[in-house]
């Protein structure tokens, strides 16, 4: 009989967090976004991967339903991208887990990488990963504020008023 | 279940102590007492309990832990089962408990166990606290007082049961193994106040003058004072000398030697058996848990005996006592330096002085402390007759000082000395040849116990 935690894979848990994920289209209908039941599946499937590949353990559907919820309503987010954002969310999300070194909690983690992503990033995954995520794991393992900033942000507006 | 109970098919012999729970779950499986769909019934059942204990642990902020976390939570839900197990009256029990019981309410009853070996815990260390012997032994001390006591600050029960967060240097008569956690602890505790318990019969400086004969240096060492105390007490006995003084010559032990070569192994085991009976009558120990205690320690002093018996070296297992040089000791200070400027000017006029006698009555008057005084004798060029008048303007504790720091050498030794320096060990060693042997002896004896800084 083995307890090893790692090789828990259970289809009973991946089952019932599939139909977890398809139910979200409940509420994501009503911004012209669902995912197929392979979408579920595959979405599991990434989530497992990236469990995996940082060390982390999860049990139920986890945070997925809690990233489609949020980022449900991003003028970044339609259709055509959905599902490969949702994809690379999740896998930035338990990456982002473990270098904040667990000091944050899901619920603010997924607002935080929303509010950049809507906001700073402008629906730029890559800026969100590499440069705000970034910078807010850094801040957090130094004892700084999630937002600490040492240079003031540069005015977006050139001398002229211009763009 | 009247079957399982009837029939004793699992050995309580195959199960480990630290992981009993899984253990005793593998003998049942491979005998055929749970069947497949048990064992899977128990692992998901073990699952759901991690991931109860996991969101607990996160507090309901994170969904994911990591693995190495999750890990030691199921480690110590594990651990906190075969706890209770263990508390069953036997193993049959233990398998009918998994049979009908669910994991988490056996967790509660662990769990619930582990509050009260707690608590028991706690009370044993405090008597242990008040039963320690005096002793100067660094291991022994810093165990109980800080080792054990970090942890109970920071045991805990609810996610990491089966840690032993304590710093344990002083080693048992009797190691407590294939314990882990509160077990190991409860169990270190128990051993160590009945060997405090035995201990306590003899003078802590008894003790300490035996240690001392052991190992001048016994503070530093990783000792167990009561294996020697048990020995040096069988020692006793056998020689028929007063147990509680434990005093033994080395005369005595050779002449033990020469007994105890002629039995065999079997009968000196029995001599020595009886010498301990006769050491618990002397002392009165009627203690049944420290008879049990000694019982145990026995075998393994026996076989230290026995081994000492065959290779001639029972003088390195029955220790003579020995007792440290109580002498007081000689603090000695050489107080303030003068300022380097009046040094030089110092050393100018004596190097300018023609007489002797004014020499004699400069430094009389301006040198205040050991220190200068000692540069000076190596930097003012005096002659053997003038630096003898300085000597003689010295106490004995001041010449006493001189000869421990510039004691004299034959040329070959001298080569690496400054000529100031070789020419003052050789007046100075002139200067004591000269003295009354009385008053050498007492100079060097005053050497031998002085410290100075």
């Amino acid at each position: 009989m083995s307890f090893e935690i790692i090789g828990i894979s259970s289809s009973l848990i991946e089952k019932q967090a599939i139909t977890e994920i398809e139910r979200c289209n409940e509420f994501t209908a009503e911004f012209g976004l669902a995912l197929s039941p392979s979408d579920a599946a595959e979405l599991v499937e990434t989530r497992n991967i990236a469990l995996k590949s940082n060390g982390r353990i999860e049990f139920g559907s986890g945070a997925i339903q809690k990233i489609i919820r949020e980022f449900c309503d991003s003028p970044y987010i339609s259709m055509h991208n959905y599902a490969e954002t949702i994809h690379e969310l999740t896998e930035m999300f338990y990456y982002y887990k473990n270098e904040t070194l667990d000091l944050m909690s899901d619920d603010d983690l997924i607002k935080f990488m929303k509010n950049s992503f809507d906001g700073k990033c402008q629906g730029s995954l890559e800026l969100l990963s590499g440069r705000e995520l970034a910078n807010m794991a850094r801040n957090l393992r130094y004892g700084y504020p999630p937002d600490y900033s040492e240079d003031p942000m540069p005015d977006e507006e050139d001398e002229d008023g211009e763009y | 279940m009247a079957n399982i109970e009837k029939k004793h098919i699992i050995d309580s012999n195959k199960l480990s102590g630290e992981q009993y729970f899984t253990s005793i779950l593998q003998e049942t499986y491979s005998n055929g007492l749970l069947c497949d769909s048990d064992m899977e019934k128990i692992q998901l059942q073990c699952i759901q309990l991690l991931a109860y204990k996991c969101e607990r642990y996160s507090g309901g902020e994170s969904s994911s832990i990591r693995v190495e976390a999750a890990e030691s939570i199921m480690k110590s839900n594990l651990y906190t089962i075969g706890l209770y197990l263990k508390s069953l009256p036997d193993v049959d029990f233990a398998v009918n408990e998994i049979k009908k019981s669910s994991v988490s309410e056996m967790y509660q009853k662990g769990r619930e166990l582990i509050n009260v070996r707690l608590r028991s815990a706690k009370h044993i260390y405090n008597l242990v606290r008040k039963n320690k012997m005096v002793t100067p032994n660094y291991s022994y001390n810093s165990t109980i007082n800080e080792g054990i006591e970090s942890f109970f600050k920071v045991y805990d029960p609810d996610y990491e049961a089966h840690e032993t967060p304590a710093s344990i240097d002083y080693q048992l008569c009797n190691t407590v193994t294939n314990l882990i956690g509160i077990e190991f602890i409860l169990k270190y505790l128990e051993n160590l106040f009945l060997e405090n318990e035995f201990c306590r019969d003899f003078a802590a400086e008894d003790i300490h003058h035996l240690l001392y004969g052991y190992d001048k240096g016994y503070k530093d060492l990783l000792i167990n004072i009561f294996e020697q105390v048990l020995t040096a007490a069988l020692g006793c006995s056998l020689a028929n000398r007063s147990v509680v003084k434990l005093d033994i010559s080395a005369e005595e032990v050779q002449h033990l030697h020469y007994e105890l070569s002629e039995y065999d192994d079997c009968s000196l085991s029995l001599r020595l058996r009886k010498a301990a009976g006769k050491v618990l009558e002397e002392l009165n120990a009627d203690s049944l848990p420290l008879r049990r205690y000694i019982e145990k320690s026995l075998s393994k002093i026996i076989t230290n005996i026995l081994h000492a018996v065959r290779m001639n070296t029972l003088d390195k297992t029955f220790i003579s006592k020995a007792l440290p040089d109580l002498k007081p000791r000689i603090r000695f200070l050489s107080g303030t330096k003068m300022h380097d400027e009046d040094y030089r000017k110092l050393i100018d006029e004596l190097l300018i002085c023609r007489h002797s006698s004014d020499k004699l009555v400069l430094i009389k008057e301006k040198v205040k402390s050991f220190g200068d005084l000692e540069d000076l004798l190596l930097d003012a060029h005096l002659s053997e007759e003038e630096t003898a008048l300085v000597f003689d303007i010295l106490g004995d504790v001041e010449i006493a000082v001189l000869v421990r720091r510039h004691p004299f050498k034959t040329d070959i030794q001298a080569l690496d000395l400054s000529e100031g320096e070789m020419a003052l060990r050789q007046y100075l060693k002139n200067y004591i040849d000269r003295l009354p042997k009385c008053k050498q002896e007492e100079i060097f004896e005053k050497a031998d116990r002085l410290i100075y800084e």
